[in-house]
């Protein structure tokens, strides 16, 4: 079976980054944990998706909460091996392997740590191919998967237990805690059986991460020399379709952390006069890209950003004034595309007064 | 953030600008943007022996008197080079206020393990610190302060950083922390993280970690700056410049030497843009081992948007973006020419170098031996193979096409700007620029941009955006932060706004803001008639 060592971790955290469409968490601080607990206790076991028995019992693991507290309450060693055996303990029966909620960010090391911890392999998939601030915007709840019983733990060792009768339900119920329990927890949720996973989850995830991270650091110089790697490289998968929409500088970013999440909007101004700006929507993930009134791209279609001249991932909670950056727009996995995933991830399902149109689809309009 | 209060009449006098570098101290007097004087010698290792002899030849050179001089401003590599080269570093512990979170990355993990025992690897993380929303992660125990101060005391050590949890939203048991220690330690030289850096702990504690560690050399070299001034019987106001291109008061660099970090290459961009007239370009620094590669944008340096390393540690100052190639004019060549650099004889190129009569093929050798230059003995490299000599001088303009390639704007040749001794190893036409631009005084740039450093100010409040609307609580704090850096001699017309910081304090008030906004300026220039 593969494996992910301590010294692949650097490019899983720089594609997740980018995966992560500014939401995730620090990525730097989920690559320092995962270094230090993958050193200490050896490589995680890496399952493909189509390989996991259809006995198997898989339990997602991960954290809730909003990005900026990681900035300053790092992580404890034990909090996700910890939440791990105590959902083992209250259902009683052992965990076969575990998967990341999604493959964004912090969350997409956090069961590797676990796996590691544990001797259990982590499945090389998870529940959204990208970041996305809501529970029952997860594959796995669309696919038919019950969210708890739910562990929540936090760094001081409390511990809350959920039963909750729907995905939206223990999506307000999780949150609720994260706030009350310090703005950061760890879940583990969603039990499902192998045959299950292998419908409800978005595969190989984990190695696409690492492959497209080990692009950008590879590269560490302006974007626009790999471009062509990026878009060749998302060509191969089920994301396909990549669009630079926008090149500038960061002139505006408000943020504050409200219910829970980090929410605000970043206004981009490009280096070509005549060009509008761009104005970011932004709920923990980057939602929303307009230029000017245009809307260019929208949520379950992913909009990531990377520095220009290193081609690093920029995190939302990074963003500052003056930092240059470029703006892609990748198309979603087609988990996303049906009418029940839209439901539930449309630019509406965050309130806004828009339909989701493909990003295909928008270009062409243009 | 010190704003130097100037009397803008002093400004239509002289200025002297030094930048004390690794290798070379340099020294320039001007008067508005015009450069009256140049020096350029070896940086002694008496620090106020390098300055006083400074401002000998150049206030000989311009005929000043001490009472001509309306400021001084000297640009330091000392704090850099000591933690680069990890030396003069004070033992120092840090204690970090954290638990029961954070236990999963304990401080300095991420340190390069020499520097990590340069400083001795004390840490101690104790209970306390902040949650985002204001409430304490743990009440601060005495106790278990008292603790780690006897530790220290046993270990006899007296540098100390603090760090806690969300401090730069709640200081308090940073404050506390500190005041306990210094009870305790009296001579204890301290650093609060929330002095010297922003949200992001890890950066900030080990910036604050640097700067205690650079302490004791702090206190010395200004005590020998302001010796040196002193023995010239210089009573003009004296100035460090920092990172961002703006001045700080001595007694300020003595407690914040870390605040200096990479004033240098600000300071030549800096130099830079004056000495060309030019506004945006590429500038690449050639010395002896390495070549610095920035940018300028609209005159300033552009900065970089990543964490800054400072000898492989991780802080969060702003700085300017540059690209360090392992180029210069002491750099190494194969035998074949397809490889140069990175080893370098530095320094020892006068002595290593085969037209000075040493055994070891430099990058400098190669130029005199394609007949561009004449230094040394030519006769020395004579017998070099002429496709040897093609091949290193291609490998060179290579790497330096390379790097201005990775940090120019876009793929549109761009102005090039050639500073430092070693720019003489570009004879070519280089790809990537429009034009290559060689201005004199290149040389002193450094020195240079010190003089010409620029003011600053900055302004932190914290307004409730649920009051005050957010477009005008930013509008007038940048006016009250112009009014400061006009204040502190600032041109008005310069002014431009360097950072604005919104931090959300969540538990004060809802929508309760910590506002943060810097703008800098040149100088007051005033015209002579």
């Amino acid at each position: 079976m593969k494996e992910i060592c301590a010294e692949d971790i650097k490019d899983l955290c720089a594609g997740a980054a980018f995966l992560a469409t500014g939401g995730g968490g620090d990525p730097y601080v989920s690559q320092l944990i995962a270094e230090r607990l993958l050193t200490r206790y050896g490589p995680a076991k890496l399952m493909p998706l189509d390989q996991v028995p259809d006995d198997f019992h898989v339990v997602s693991i991960g954290m809730v909460g909003a990005p900026t507290v990681t900035l300053e309450q790092l992580p404890t060693e034990d909090e996700a091996v910890k939440a791990f055996d105590a959902y083992q303990t209250l259902t009683g029966k052992k965990i076969d392997a575990v998967i990341p909620f999604e493959v964004g960010g912090g969350n997409s090391t956090i069961p590797l740590t676990v796996a590691a911890m544990r001797n259990v392999p982590c499945i090389d998939g998870d529940g959204m191919g990208r970041a996305l601030p809501e529970a029952q915007m997860m594959t796995f709840p669309i696919y038919g998967v019950h969210p708890t019983p739910a562990v929540l733990r936090d760094a001081w060792g409390n511990q809350a237990i959920l039963y909750c009768n729907d995905a939206e339900t223990f999506e307000r119920h999780v949150r609720a805690m994260a706030v009350t329990m310090g703005g950061m927890i760890t879940s583990a949720e969603h039990g499902m059986t192998g045959k299950q996973a292998r419908t409800a989850a978005i595969p190989q995830t984990i190695s696409f991460a690492t492959a497209l991270g080990k692009l950008l650091r590879a590269h560490d110089g302006i974007i626009d020399a790999i471009e062509g790697d990026i878009v060749e490289l998302f060509k191969a998968t089920d994301y396909g379709i990549v669009r630079r929409l926008y090149t500038g500088k960061v002139v505006d970013n408000e943020r504050k952390i409200v219910g829970g999440y980090d929410v605000g909007s970043a206004t981009i101004q490009s280096f070509d006069a005549n060009v509008a700006p761009m104005t970011l929507l932004i709920k923990n993930e980057y939602l929303i890209a307009k230029v000017g009134e245009k809307v260019v791209a929208t949520v379950p279609d992913l909009i990531c950003i990377v520095e220009q001249e290193t081609s690093l991932p920029l995190n939302a909670e990074r963003m500052r004034y003056g930092q240059r950056v470029t703006v892609f727009g990748i198309g979603c996995t087609h988990h996303y595309q049906t009418d029940k995933a839209l439901k539930v991830t449309s630019p509406r399902a965050f309130g806004f007064d828009l339909d989701y149109v493909p990003l295909a689809e928008l270009e062409r309009a243009q | 953030m010190f704003v130097p209060s100037l009397d803008v009449e002093l400004v239509t006098k002289m200025k002297i600008g030094i930048d004390v570098g690794g290798t070379h101290t340099d020294a320039v007097v001007m008067r508005g943007l015009d450069i009256l004087a140049t020096h350029k010698a070896l940086t002694s290792s008496d620090v106020k022996q390098g300055i006083v002899e400074a401002l000998d030849t150049v206030m000989s050179i311009a005929n000043l008197d001490a009472a001509d001089i309306s400021a001084v401003m000297i640009g330091t590599t000392h704090f850099t080079n000591a933690v680069i080269e990890r030396k003069e570093l004070s033992e120092t512990a840090v204690i970090r206020a954290c638990l029961p979170t954070g236990s999963g990355i304990p401080p300095m993990c991420d340190w390069p393990e020499d520097i990590a025992n340069s400083l001795g690897n004390h840490f101690y993380m104790i209970k306390g610190g902040h949650t985002f929303d204001g409430r304490e992660i743990h009440g601060l125990n005495d106790k278990e302060i008292y603790t780690v101060l006897d530790d220290l005391i046993t270990k006899g050590i007296e540098s100390i950083a603090i760090a806690s949890a969300f401090s730069p939203i709640n200081n308090s048991h940073e404050l506390h922390i500190a005041q306990l220690a210094r009870a305790k330690i009296p001579s204890a030289n301290i650093t609060l993280s929330h002095e010297i850096g922003r949200l992001g702990i890890l950066e900030r504690e080990n910036a604050a970690l640097l700067n205690s560690a650079l302490g004791g050399l702090a206190q010395n070299v200004v005590s020998n700056m302001k010796a040196a001034l002193i023995e010239r019987k210089i009573k003009c106001p004296f100035y460090v410049s920092q990172n961002d291109g703006t001045l700080m008061s001595a007694d300020f660099i003595a407690r914040y030497p870390a605040l200096t970090f990479a004033s240098g290459p600000t300071n030549s961009l800096r130099g830079a843009a004056v000495l060309s007239k030019l506004d945006n370009a590429i500038v690449v620094d050639i010395g002896g081992t390495t070549s610095d590669v920035g940018v300028l944008a609209n005159g300033f340096p552009r900065e970089s948007n990543s964490f800054i390393d400072v000898g492989g540690v991780r802080t969060n100052f702003r700085m300017p973006d540059i690209m360090a190639i392992g180029l210069g004019g002491g750099s190494l060549v194969s035998q074949d020419g397809k490889l140069v650099g990175p080893s370098s004889v530095g320094h020892r190129l006068v002595k290593e170098g085969l037209v000075f009569g040493g055994s070891k093929l430099t990058a400098t050798d190669i130029i005199v031996a394609s007949g561009h230059q004449q230094i040394g003995d030519a006769g020395h490299v004579s017998e070099l193979a002429e496709s040897l000599v093609k091949a290193a001088s291609a490998t060179m303009h290579r790497m330096i096409d390379e790097a201005i390639d990775k940090m120019r704007p876009s793929d549109e040749p761009v102005p090039v700007i050639l500073v430092g001794g070693g720019s003489i190893l570009v004879t070519e036409k280089l790809n990537t620029a429009s034009e290559v631009y060689c201005p004199e005084h290149a040389g002193v740039a450094n020195a240079i941009g010190a003089a010409i450093a620029q003011v600053g100010g900055e302004i932190e409040s914290i307004v409730s955006y649920s009051k005050v609307k957010r477009e005008k609580a930013i509008q007038s704090a940048t006016q009250a932060a112009r009014d400061k850096a006009v204040k502190a001699g600032a041109d008005e017309q310069s002014l431009r706004v360097l950072d604005i910081e919104e931090t959300p304090m969540s538990y004060m008030d809802d929508n309760a803001i910590r506002l943060r906004i810097k703008v800098v300026g040149d100088l007051k220039q005033v015209k002579y008639s």
